[in-house]
């Protein structure tokens, strides 16, 4: 009589998935605090401390923060016990102040960007008493926030970079790129701050920075479609959020007993910041993949730039401004989006040498 | 695992939690009031911190002396000659019997002026608060300002330099 031994079911969680879905998942608390907080100050208004949104914002950082931070220690402790560490949990090691720490590099950059996020609050929080308690958003202290945010996406996308050959470092890698290039548009807000006369700094760095965001992950994956996955990733992330923002702020206001502003158009706005045009942007990136990355480059970065008034005529109504200063702002970003181009290659080639796989490995 | 998605569920509970009872929005106090007569219409311009400073934002109110209930108008700022602002009078959201502009502030220092185009049961007006002082902006300059707040990004560039010099030689 045969006797058929049931094996038992063994689901293991792949290695270095569970800390870097927690920095992703970070990231994306602060994403979503992010565009519910903008809503709410133009759909509402009061601000304290401790709104939902800020506390979005704060648990985001902290996620991710506390999880590289384990990383981070538990990598510490198997260096010092001499045991082999896998480069698959956020790539090589590297040794920080001196050798007292062993710091994968896609966790230290996230873990020093939550570390950053906590000194930048200290300084917002100085500042808000200086001048006030503003809803500005390109405040130098809330650039210095949403950098230190930013740093910690960089660190989001090493962390699934490299993991690339696995599904969930794919999947991971389209994701992370995405909430960054999504944040981006809100950090280039900060370009205000450059005399805009001639041209406007604002688009030409939303569309630079979109560029090279779809170009890194392009060539972090090194296989066709990436660039589009990011496209589309984008585009999904933009149409929850555009439902998503005004419905938050209202339901928060209503939780809390505050009135709407009078005048309030209901238009979300970080989804709005975000080019609508990406997906074509994304697409012109794949199919000329064969020639020189400047050149796509530069049609992305026109595209965006010449799609701007488009969009806000589409969602605002109004004219559409064919002036002096809108041709060389289109003019600037085909340059920089050239620029762009070349540097998101590059970046995308760096990622790949986070922790070299070996091409047995896919999944 | 379900232990640690417990302990995470908690957090976001005991957040939640107490996002609600500390929602404390400090009412509107104003310090300083000023009169503008436009046309038929007495209007005081509150302000909550006196004088005003550059960059330091505050909030502004604006009564008419009957109420706001069957008014509507326009506020228009221009500073130095120039137009700044140009929007409907709305309601102050920590104190909807007034007109109000919430945690505003004004950009730069200098004269400014403020412009009420009022219509009501006595007709339309228009009413000037000229100039209004504004101080210097409080604080350190700028430029010193923009250079702490962007240490993150000349850090992340310096690291992708080093990035950068160490795979150089390693993709060709």
């Amino acid at each position: 009589m045969d006797i058929t031994a049931v094996a038992p079911s063994t689901r293991t969680v792949p290695k270095g998935l569970v800390p870097a879905s927690l920095v992703l998942g970070g990231t994306l608390l602060s994403l979503v605090g992010l565009t519910w907080d903008i809503q709410w100050h133009s759909d509402v208004g009061p601000d304290t401390f401790f709104t939902m949104p800020h506390l979005f914002l704060y648990a985001g950082s902290a996620l991710s923060g506390l999880a590289s931070l384990v990383v981070v220690l538990m990598t510490t402790a198997d260096a010092k016990r001499d045991r082999t560490v896998d480069p698959i949990v956020g790539g090589r090691a590297v040794g920080v102040f001196g050798r007292t720490f062993a710091a994968p590099v896609g966790y230290l950059i996230s873990g020093t960007g939550a570390a950053l996020f906590l000194v930048y609050g200290l300084w917002d929080q100085w500042w808000h008493g200086l001048y006030g308690f503003d809803a500005v958003i390109d405040s130098p202290p809330h650039i210095g926030l949403l950098l230190s945010i930013s740093i910690t996406m960089v660190g989001a996308v090493m962390i699934f970079a490299v993991a690339r050959d696995q599904r969930w470092g794919t999947c991971g890698t389209i994701a992370a790129a995405a909430v960054l290039l999504v944040f981006s548009m809100v950090t280039a807000i900060g370009l205000r701050a450059v005399p805009g006369a001639l041209a406007n700094p604002v688009s030409v760095g939303t569309a630079s920075l979109s560029v090279m965001i779809l170009f890194m992950a392009s060539h972090a994956l090194s296989r066709r479609g990436g660039a589009l996955a990011v496209g589309v990733a984008v585009a999904v992330l933009q149409a929850v959020f555009w439902w998503f923002s005004p419905w938050a702020a209202e339901v928060y206001a209503d939780a809390t007993g505050l009135p709407l502003r009078d005048y309030t158009d209901g238009i979300p706005d970080l989804p709005n910041m975000i080019p609508m045009c990406l997906v074509i942007v994304a697409v012109a990136v794949e199919l000329l993949h064969k020639v020189p990355a400047w050149i796509p480059g530069a049609l992305g970065g026109a595209i965006i730039a010449a799609c701007v008034p488009l969009q806000r005529v589409l969602v605002y109504g109004g004219t559409f401004p064919v002036n002096a200063r809108y041709l060389t702002t289109i003019v600037l970003a085909a340059a920089f989006g050239a620029g762009a181009a070349v540097l998101g290659r590059r970046f995308g080639q760096m990622l790949r040498h986070l922790a070299p796989v070996k091409e047995d490995r896919h999944a | 695992m379900r232990r640690t998605l417990f302990a995470l569920l908690g957090t976001a509970a005991l957040l939640l939690g107490l996002a609600g009872p500390s929602l404390a929005f400090e009412p509107v106090n104003v310090v300083h009031t000023e009169k503008v007569q436009a046309g038929p219409y007495n209007l005081t311009v509150g302000f909550s911190t006196w004088p005003v400073k550059a960059m330091q934002s505050l909030d502004f109110t604006f009564v008419p002396e009957d109420g706001i209930a069957d008014k509507k108008g326009t506020l228009t700022m221009v500073w130095g000659g120039e137009l700044m602002d140009d929007s409907p009078l709305a309601r102050h959201p920590r104190k909807r019997e007034v007109w109000g502009l919430d945690i505003y502030a004004l950009p730069a220092p200098g004269e400014w002026t403020l412009r009420f185009d009022l219509d009501g049961p006595a007709g339309p007006a228009t009413g000037e608060l000229k100039n209004l002082k504004v101080m210097e902006q409080p604080g350190p300059p700028m430029g010193l300002s923009w250079a702490i707040s962007t240490i993150p990004l000349f850090g992340l560039i310096a690291f992708i330099v080093v990035a950068w010099r160490r795979t150089r030689h390693a993709d060709r």
